[in-house]
């Protein structure tokens, strides 16, 4: 079964916020929500890196787990959903979420919380696909469509993936291979800067082609 | 951070411990590892990506990013300490909150089942004192019923999920748990006002004094059957409100903090802030608990005071004798009158007046 991922490339993003307005517009997200949003890390700096993050549906969802109302579900594509009509605001999965997915328009007085709002992946909610409630408290749903995230879709640097957990690896893993240079910063490549790694550096090098 | 600095310390002592063992490691080490003079340039990325897990004088370094997406720390990218909060939420307040709630209530049991209730040492007099006037029982009442529905909307959004959920269903519990949530939020602010309206009456007479600490050494008089004098109001009753002032003061600072996220505090400000309210709540409400149980079935005479505002000379003689005697010395003290007093002991009014 497919496990849904995104994955931004920060060798690639260029920081033009093309994905959150698609993402806005397909989704007729409510103003002052953004369920995506770019990043940059030292901005104007050398080593400038951007990156697009939304929801990143967590297998283990930390959302689900402190929501009080348990209106989280995750789908057989491994999306993290959730239902508004059950959700009372409470902002609990704000707090719980290390990406800062979780969005609440303000309603009424005093800025208090509606009911969440996040990255569904595209892929709407709880209700019947495509049908017009759906549509209207969750926006788009290209998955039910057969297409991907309009996000990602959208990119036009394709730094930013989404699809098939598998898929998306073996994608980015090509990429770090075949770019020869500069890939980390001017005048490094992975060639050698991966043969042993350096202090500070998690996770393996590879010897791979 | 604790988590950070325990593995930051962790390595160099496991690796310390290892040296020690093998001398022969030690040496060969070295000439095994060619370190890389290049450095990677992604681990400055991936340290601003994720700040907090580094030591605090380096995440100052990294100081995160910057998005055209307006909004407190959206340049924060990964906020770790949203892991520390739902560990802290589900694996520390739930069950040690429904454990201390659970233990006051079995306390409270146990004491009625071994002391049993306090009663007045020579029984009901025919005489009364004025205890409290109209408006500190307004004020006293009014905290009551906030500081309840307060409470039980909370815990309602605290335990709801694993006590009413999965009889309840997801659409009822839902509606109740929104209209707990709204009803909190709509009444926290009311319980601030109480807190100052009963700070301000109730204060001069709270103020500990001499003879507090004997009363507190001899249990209160309730334990055992000393006679320990006190003025109005008691140790036991000085430190509730001490409590519900200190401990209350903090649930209600904490509460405005989450209420209105309009201050510009970020998401470990709430953190704390649900910390600081969740722990206080408990601990609150497990006091009273206590309170409750011996301002009601537990004492004799005890709830006349803030029910009628008058209190039994007798009783008044029993738990705080300094105030009895100067009432009586003052002559304060008025007989029982039809209607004031009825007791379930007097089976008639017109005999209680003889
Ligand atoms: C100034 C007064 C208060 C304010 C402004 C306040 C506000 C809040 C807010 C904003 C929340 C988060 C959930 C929500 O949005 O409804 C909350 C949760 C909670 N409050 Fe209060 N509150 C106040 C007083 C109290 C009192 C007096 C108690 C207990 C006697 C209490 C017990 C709780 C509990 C148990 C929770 C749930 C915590 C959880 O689910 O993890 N609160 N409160
Ligand atoms: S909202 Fe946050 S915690 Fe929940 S699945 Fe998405 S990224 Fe994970
Ligand atoms: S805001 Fe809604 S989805 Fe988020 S924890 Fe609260 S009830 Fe659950």
């Amino acid at each position: 079964m497919a496990r849904m991922k995104f994955y931004c490339d920060a060798e690639r993003c260029i920081e033009c916020n093309g994905c959150v307005t698609a993402c806005k517009n397909e989704n007729d997200v409510p103003w002052g929500v953004n369920r995506r949003r770019v990043v940059t890390i030292k901005d104007g700096e050398a080593g400038e890196r951007s990156l697009s993050v939304a929801c990143m549906h967590c297998s283990d969802a930390p959302c689900a787990a402190v929501c009080p109302v348990n209106c989280f579900y995750t789908t057989d594509d491994g999306l993290v959903l959730h239902d508004k009509d059950i959700c009372i605001g409470c902002g609990y999965c704000f707090y719980a979420c290390p990406f800062g997915a979780p969005q609440f328009p303000e309603d009424g007085a005093f800025a208090s919380r509606g009911k969440m709002d996040k990255c569904t992946f595209c892929a709407g909610g709880p209700e019947e696909d495509n049908s017009a409630e759906e549509r209207r408290k969750y926006g788009s749903n290209r998955l039910a469509e057969g297409k991907l995230p309009l996000c990602a879709e959208m990119c036009a640097t394709k730094a930013l993936l989404a699809g098939d957990a598998s898929v998306i690896s073996d994608i980015y893993r090509k990429r770090v291979v075949n770019r020869g240079a500069s890939v980390l910063d001017w005048g490094v490549s992975y060639e050698n800067a991966s043969l042993r790694s350096s202090k500070g550096v998690q996770g393996k090098a590879t010897m791979e082609e | 951070m604790l988590i950070n600095h325990r593995r930051v310390l962790q390595f160099p002592a496991l690796l310390f411990l290892i040296l020690i063992a093998f001398p022969v490691f030690a040496e060969n080490a070295p000439s095994s590892y060619k370190p890389v003079t290049v450095p990677n340039p992604a681990t400055d990325l991936w340290r601003a990506v994720n700040p907090q897990q580094l030591p605090p004088a380096e995440a100052a370094m990294f100081p995160g990013g910057d998005s055209q997406v307006q909004g407190v720390q959206s340049g924060v990218l990964i906020n770790q300490l949203g892991q520390r909060w739902r560990h802290f939420r589900m694996g520390q307040l739930l069950p040690t909150g429904s454990y201390l709630l659970a233990g006051a209530m079995l306390a409270i049991l146990l004491f009625y089942l071994i002391r049993g209730k306090v009663l007045i040492r020579d029984g009901e007099s025919d005489k009364k004192i004025e205890r409290y006037s109209i408006y500190e029982r307004l004020i006293h009442w009014f905290m009551a019923i906030v500081f309840l529905f307060l409470g039980f909307s909370g815990l309602i959004l605290l335990f709801g999920r694993s006590l009413l959920l999965p009889w309840m269903g997801p659409e009822l519990f839902s509606a109740l748990a929104s209209a707990a949530k709204e009803g909190h939020n709509l009444f926290g602010p009311l319980f601030l006002l109480a807190l100052v309206l009963v700070f301000l009456k109730f204060v001069i007479r709270n103020i500990y004094q001499k003879g507090d600490l004997t009363w507190l050494l001899k249990g209160g008089g309730i334990i055992g059957k000393q006679d320990v004098p006190s003025n109005f109001f008691n140790m036991g009753e000085k430190t509730l409100f001490w409590l519900l002032i200190i401990v209350g003061g903090l649930i209600a600072i904490s509460g405005v903090v989450l209420l209105f996220p309009v201050f510009g505090q970020g998401r470990d400000i709430m953190e704390l802030s649900h910390v600081v309210h969740g722990i206080a709540a408990v601990v609150m409400l497990s006091v009273i608990i206590g309170h409750i149980y011996i301002g009601t079935i537990g004492m004799q005479g005890a709830t006349e005071g803030m029910t009628s505002g008058y209190c039994d000379l007798n009783w008044a003689k029993d738990h705080h004798s300094w105030w009895a005697q100067r009432c009586i010395d003052e002559g304060k003290v008025m007989p029982k009158q039809q209607g004031a007093a009825v007791h379930h002991d007097n089976p008639a009014p017109a005999e209680a007046e003889k």
